[in-house]
Parts: C-alpha cells; structure tokens; sequence
C-alpha cells in the first residue's frame, strides 16, 4: 500500500503536466457527460412543472371536487387560508366556460366561419393573482389587469391567430380569433343554461402568453365583473392556487384535507396536480437521461481504460524493473489504480464545482427556450454524489485491469522490451 | 551461497530452437566477486537471470542457501528478489519520476521500512557510491556513470544477499566504468557477493573468480 502511494503520488506529480491535465480534462467531460446530458433532459420537463407551479397552481392546488361545479364551503376556506400564516398568498379563481367572439363590427358572409372560439373565462382578483402568480410576467403585449379595470380582458395567446404557435398548424376542430389584438372589442357570451346567455363586451388589455396551458388558453377578468355575469352562486369559487413555504406544504395540505373532505374540494399539492402526461414525459425523459448516462458510463470506462492502458504500457520496462527489485505487483496495480482514483476524482471535482458554481445557475438565469418549458438544468448534490460513486467505481476497474494486464506480463520480457 | 544444477534453456521451438544453456552447474559462495565473460550470445546474461529468478530454465535447478528456487510461485520469487537480491542493470533502470534518493529508497520502503528510515538508508548507500551531492537529482538530472552509481547504491541499500550486475559498464565512458568497479570491489571488500556478467576483460580480471561461457558451455572457470 505504501508503495503503492509512493509511487503514484511521484508519477502525478512528476508526470507530464500536459498529459495528466488532459486526463483529467477527459475525467471533467466524462462527468459532465454523466450528469448534465441527463439533467437537461430532465430540466426540459422539470422546466415545465416549476413554470406550472409559478404560474398557475402555486405550491397547493384547490379545485372543484369531481364531478361539481365548484368548491363547496368557498368562502370558510378562504377564511381559513387568510389566517393561516403558512400561506404566503393564495388567489381565488371563478372560472367558467363562454365563447368569444372577435368581430363586432360586421356579420360573418355567406360560407364564412363566424370569428369565434371558446374557452374558460376566469375571474381573479388582480392583486392577489399578481402576488401568487405573478400574471403581469405572463403579459406578452398590453397590460395586466388592474382592480378597477371594469370592462377589460386578458385574452391567452392560444386563442389568437396573431400570437398562436399552432396558429398555421391548421388543426381540425381548432379555431382562433383573427384580427384581435391589444385594444380589439371582444363580445364574450356565457350560457347560464335556464337563464339563458349573458352577453358582455369587452376590450382586450393584454395578451396572456405562458409556456403553462392552462394560462395561455385561458381569458382574464376582474372577479367583480364575472360575479356581475354570473346570477348564482356567485361567492362559490373553482379554483384557488396557494403560495407557501416548500416545506409546509405536506402539512398543509393534510390540514386542508382534514378540514375539507374530498367531496367538498380536491385539494392537491403542484407536483399531484399536474396532468399524468407530463408525468409521462418526465418518465421518458428518466429513462433517456439513464440511457444516454448508461453510454457514458461505458464511455468513460473505456476511456479511463485506454488512458491508463497507455500509460502502463510505455512504462512496461519499468513496470519489469520494479518487479525485478522486489516490488510486489500488488504495488504497482495499486499505484495505477491510486493514479486512476486521482484522475476520475479530480475530474469529477471540477465537473461538480462547473455543473453547480457556472452551469446549473446559468441556465436558472437563462433557461433554454423550448416550446412548452423553460429547460433548466436539474442536478441535485445527491444525484451528483450517486455519478460520482459509479464514476469512480468505474474508474477504479477500469484502472486495474489494464494495470494488472501489463503487470503480469514475464518480468524480463518486460525489462529486455520483448 | 547460489547453486545451479544442469540448467538447461532455450529458446524457441523445433527447427528454430536455439539452446542458449547447455546444462550448467555452478555454485557462488557468499563474499565471492563473480565474473562472468564470454563473446556475445555466449549465454552471460541468459545464465544470471536464471540464477537471479527473473527467468525459469527449461530443465534443472537453482538453489538460494541450499533451498530449491524453481517451484516457488512469482510472489515467493519477488520477496526473494527484494529481501536476498540487488541488480544493476546495463541501461541503469532508474525510474524517470523518482529521484536519486527516491529510486534507492524503494525496495527499502517495499521491505516494509518508514518512508524517512528508508530515506536515511538510502542516504548512505548513495554516499558510498560518492552521490552524497545528488539526492534529489532526477535520473534526467545525472549522467550515465552517475545513474549507474545510483542504481548501484539502489542495488546495495537494503542489504542484500547478492548482487547482480548485467554488463554495468557497458554503456560507461572508461573513466565513469573505472568508478562503477571501484565500487563494485569496495562493496566486496565489505564482504558483499557479486555476481557480474562483462565483455570486458579488463573489468573482469578484478573479480576473484572468472566464469568463462562460450556456446552456452562453461570453458573455464577460474580463480583470480
């Protein structure tokens, strides 16, 4: 052991430097390999569930219980998350289905659609949706709403044929609103079934575009206006996203969901609330993410194998000598693994402090731009830790078979180079 | 003391086996200075690594103190390298990354000695050598006749039984090759046996007893 240690400690050091930082160069991509080819598959989908998260759910979601039209007892919940100081904000959502109609100004021709579409109209309280969600970050053109704006509208980009990314996909079924932008009049109609359609116009304030769905596909007005719309019920809400510590959010929602039993309300946290196919999505983004780490995990066998083959293998007449004084091969195998310990160590240590202290926190600040998410790098110092266990485990084997290859080769045909 | 019995060692196979040993036998008693000479492809240095373990012959038998070498395993052969062995080879067979001191105190670190005792014995050996000035030298740092004396002081360091040398002189200028014997016979007049293979008669006639091999057959072997 200790000459093992003696003579790995003098050949790093004394080593060709270029060589060894090499090595090490290839350990550091290796690893990076390892962990951020996989931790930006995974961004791409975790991306998409923070921005779920951030701007739509918060940490706890409140919706209608199955099959009802809204949360039962709305307003003792309300009451309930007003004194609870585990919530930091909480926004209250009226939401219900209308139709939307985008030209006033003149009848639709004969065999022409009429420009019309339909979506959930939502009724918030403009400062408590900001506060939870922040809604003005979603605004692409125009403003937000305001509590006194009487009259206005946010309309979600999907519902327009201007700022639709599907817009020119030509989607049987799909219909967009054309010629409607900042300052357009909108007729919106909600049918009350009995009662008959309520009718109001409106004029569009901003348009709301979100990587969230469920935002940009969504219409925006005061909760005063929608309850002026809407006859009954109008203190039972749908929806309500909640603001909290992350760790309070278990306990919450176990608070919540004693108080409020299912059938008053589904009451969920983010990650439970988001819809099962993205829940797929990240599963197959798991298994892509190992089978690309898989890959380079055989990579980096194979290379820290060459690596150390090489060098064992221009010092094979040394190798020879030093078994010809005396030194056992135990020694020198284990000199060569040290050396290969030294190198998958020092590459894993610069990939970890490049993936958390540059990578990780630059693509926080400039997340990749992908259709339905922000791309984030996800890598946790206990996934980081797991790689560079199996890097290293890997690393150790990969260097102590070539090592003992070379090793056991006959001691003088070493010496003599034969 | 060292023995061989009718060794016997090849090369080879068939048509194309070359004998290289034709059943030698010898004994080296300890404190003896052994020269070994002869033309090239006489067989010298095939005949001190059988007698050195770092190869296996064909058929017979070499004896360590009376003891039967040949069925040892590799490990057994190693420890008996480091613990009863030195060897100078002809190229100096320093390790590059290690300097003087370092080299010279390897075998004593693998005999199991602490790093600093193994520097102190090392010190001592590189001193009778006359490098008490280049410790920390790396073999890059030092000329041919001075790595030399370092894998002489390397050889020496940890006491051993017998000491090889294979051609030391061989790559030496004349007066580098006259420090190496003048080593070489003050380590014997201490009492150190050595068994040294030459082409050099000059050099061979220092030793106390000239082996001479021609063919893979002793022709002579003669006390000086």
């Amino acid at each position: 052991m200790r000459v093992g240690w003696f003579l790995a400690l003098r050949q790093i050091r004394r080593g060709g430097k270029g060589t060894t930082a090499l090595i090490i160069f290839i350990m550091m991509l290796t690893f990076l390999n390892l962990v951020v080819v996989s931790g930006l598959l995974l961004g791409l989908i975790t991306g998409s569930f923070v921005q779920y998260r951030e701007n739509y759910t918060g940490e706890v979601f409140i919706s209608s219980a199955p099959g009802r039209e809204h949360i039962e007892r709305s307003q003792e919940l309300i009451n309930y998350l007003e004194n609870d100081n585990r919530v930091t904000a909480f926004s209250p959502r009226y939401t219900v289905s209308a139709t939307v109609l985008g030209t006033l100004n003149r009848l639709p021709q004969k065999n022409e659609q009429t420009n019309e579409t339909g979506a959930r109209i939502v009724g918030i309280d403009a400062l408590a949706e900001e506060a939870t969600t922040k809604l003005s970050h979603s605004i692409k053109v125009g403003e937000t709403l305001h509590p006194e704006d009487d009259g206005y509208i946010l309309i979600g980009a999907n519902l327009l044929k201007k700022y639709s990314a599907f817009a020119d996909a030509n989607i049987p079924g799909v219909v967009f609103l054309e010629d409607v932008d900042v300052g357009s009049r909108v007729r919106v109609t909600i049918n009350q079934g009995d009662e008959g359609p309520v009718v109001k116009d409106f004029i569009v304030k901003g348009v709301v575009k979100s990587k969230v769905d469920e935002i940009s596909s969504r219409m925006f007005v005061t909760n005063d206006v929608i309850k002026r719309l809407l006859p009954i019920n109008k203190l039972e809400i749908q929806e309500i996203a909640i603001r909290t510590n992350h760790d309070n959010v278990p306990q919450l929602v176990s608070d919540l969901k004693q108080l409020f039993p299912p059938k008053d309300a589904r009451i969920q946290t983010s990650e439970e609330s988001i819809p099962s196919f993205l829940r797929d999505i990240e599963t197959t983004m798991g298994v892509l993410g190992n089978a690309l780490s898989s890959i380079a995990l055989v990579v980096a066998t194979i290379t820290v194998f060459i690596v150390i083959f090489i060098n064992a293998v221009t010092k094979r007449k040394f190798i020879g000598i030093m078994k010809g004084i005396g030194i056992s091969p135990l020694s020198i195998q284990f000199s060569y693994v040290l050396m290969a310990i030294f190198y998958g160590a020092m590459g894993s240590a610069i990939g970890t402090a490049l993936t958390f202290g540059v990578l990780k926190p630059y693509f926080t600040a400039n997340p990749i731009n992908f259709p339905f998410s922000d791309g984030i790098l996800v890598a946790t110092p206990s996934g980081a830790l797991l790689r560079i266990a199996i890097l290293m485990a890997v690393t150790v084997l990969a260097g102590y078979i070539p090592a003992k290859l070379i090793v056991r080769k006959n001691t003088l045909d070493a010496i003599l180079g034969r | 003391m060292i023995s061989a019995k009718n060794i016997v060692k090849s090369y080879g196979k068939g048509e194309l086996e070359l004998v290289v040993l034709k059943n030698i036998s010898l004994e080296i008693k300890d404190g003896e200075f052994v020269a070994i000479i002869g033309p090239s492809g006489a067989g010298k240095s095939t005949l001190l690594y059988q007698l050195s373990l770092l190869d296996e012959p064909n058929s017979g038998e070499v004896y360590f103190n009376r003891e039967p070498m040949l069925g040892l395993s590799q490990t057994d052969k190693t420890s008996v390298r480091l613990h009863e062995m030195g060897f100078v080879f002809q190229d100096y067979a320093l390790l590059p990354e290690l300097t003087a001191l370092e080299n010279v105190s390897l075998p004593i670190i693998m005999q199991g000695l602490s790093k600093s005792d193994a520097a102190k014995k090392a010190a001592v050996a590189l001193k009778q050598v006359g490098l008490a000035d280049k410790f920390n030298n790396l073999p890059s740092q030092l000329s041919g006749g001075q790595q030399q004396r370092v894998s002489i002081a390397r050889a020496i360091a940890h006491e051993p039984h017998i000491l090889f040398a294979d051609e030391p002189t061989a790559n030496l200028d004349t007066a580098s090759s006259q420090t190496v014997i003048e080593n070489f016979l003050d380590l014997h007049r201490n009492g150190q046996t050595i068994v040294m293979v030459t082409h050099e008669k000059e050099y061979a006639k220092k030793a106390t007893r000239i082996i001479e091999l021609r063919d893979g057959v002793i022709v002579s072997d003669k006390k000086n």
